[in-house]
């Protein structure tokens, strides 16, 4: 450590780096809170998120930029508190176990689905613990996805692998986990050596 | 692969609230950059308690709550001449989609006649529902993960 050198190779380490750089690489700065001056400068600007794509100063558009302070203090308090519940978790790669289950993002719903038609089409991987087809509140048809809790790992994979990409009414959906254990990167903020096989995969299908 | 919905930078946070006889009584939710959601739902009545959640999501969930977005054409929307917040309360919407960053605020909307009446019904009615369809997905994917009724 003594050296740059040295303090660079600790920086290429591919396991530091998919637990520790997370906050660094997507927002520049590893602050729970995001108030509104935060956010434009850790998008547009960033501090040491290190030499990324010369990202274009975003089009801004609402009396939110022009707010009395009081409400953005307030904005910051709220988010400033770190004491979110969240479920157990490792901080690595992969699905997370809901509290009674796995759950499973379906889209491409056609918009006259049925639960019916999910019923019967995902009970087949095992019981369907409970179901969320929600609706448009305009149209009142359903807006395009599904939620589908099942109670075993290998139910939701096999429900994942097997209708991924499958039609239904003349559709064709996606299907994927919901919830992961840890934060994802998104490809193009990409500065160092290239990833380990450990953060990419879980994402291939959709 | 490359839809429009999975390029670029993404943000969203919402937060609607009132100051009152109970104090500082809001709801707001993020959805994180990194895939991070969050969800706060402070209410002083009958239980005093705050709940907050947070949990990541995986990318095919973001794409879908960008795709909700794209559709609705918020981002094409101003919030000049929406009603300002007032002592009723407040709602701030904010969302960052490639290389556009909307912070739009208002005041409450309690149903279809504040939007009617208001100086811009069109770009009202779009909030309006986007609104409601991002608190539903919001509210199916906490209350499924923790088991919370989230209202």
């Amino acid at each position: 450590m003594a050296n740059t050198a040295e303090a660079e190779a600790v920086d290429f380490e591919p396991e530091e780096d998919d637990l520790m750089d997370e906050d660094g690489a997507i927002e520049a700065e590893p602050s729970p809170h995001a108030p509104l001056p935060k956010l434009k400068s850790a998008i547009t600007g960033g501090s040491f998120s290190g030499p990324d794509l010369s990202a274009p100063p975003k089009k801004t558009k609402g009396r939110g930029f022009r707010d009395e302070s009081d409400a953005a203090a307030d904005r910051n308090k709220r988010f400033a508190d770190k004491d979110f519940d969240s479920l157990f978790s490792d901080g690595g790669p992969g699905p997370q176990r809901s509290i009674e289950g796995w759950i499973v993002l379906v889209t491409g719903v056609h918009e006259e689905a049925q639960e019916e038609d999910l019923q019967n089409t995902f009970g087949e991987f095992g019981e369907v613990k409970n179901l969320h087809l929600n609706l448009d509140r305009r149209t009142g048809f359903v807006k395009g996805y599904a939620l589908i809790e099942y109670e075993n790992f290998k139910e939701a994979q096999a429900a994942i692998s097997t209708m991924n990409g499958a039609e239904l009414l003349c559709q064709t959906i996606s299907v994927d986990w919901a919830f992961s254990n840890g934060p994802f990167k998104r490809r193009n903020t990409r500065r160092r050596s290239p990833r380990g096989h450990r953060s990419r995969s879980p994402r291939r299908r959709y | 692969m490359a839809a429009a919905e999975e390029q670029g930078e993404f943000y969203l946070r919402y937060y609607v609230g009132h100051k009152g006889k109970f104090g500082h009584e809001f709801l707001e939710f993020e959805f994180r950059p990194d895939g991070k959601l969050r969800y706060a739902n402070n209410s002083n009545y009958k239980n005093d308690t705050m709940i907050r959640k947070e949990v990541f999501l995986t990318p095919a969930v973001l794409k879908e709550c960008r795709r909700i977005i794209s559709e609705s054409e918020i981002m094409k929307e101003d919030d000049n001449n929406w009603p300002e917040p007032d002592r009723v309360g407040r709602q701030e919407l904010e969302i960052v989609m490639g290389n556009e960053h909307i912070s739009f605020t208002t005041s409450k909307i309690g149903s279809l006649v504040d939007v009617q009446s208001s100086n811009d019904p069109e770009g009202l009615r779009i909030f309006y529902y986007l609104v409601q369809d991002l608190k539903c997905f919001v509210f199916s994917l906490i209350s499924l993960h923790f088991k919370i009724k989230p209202i």
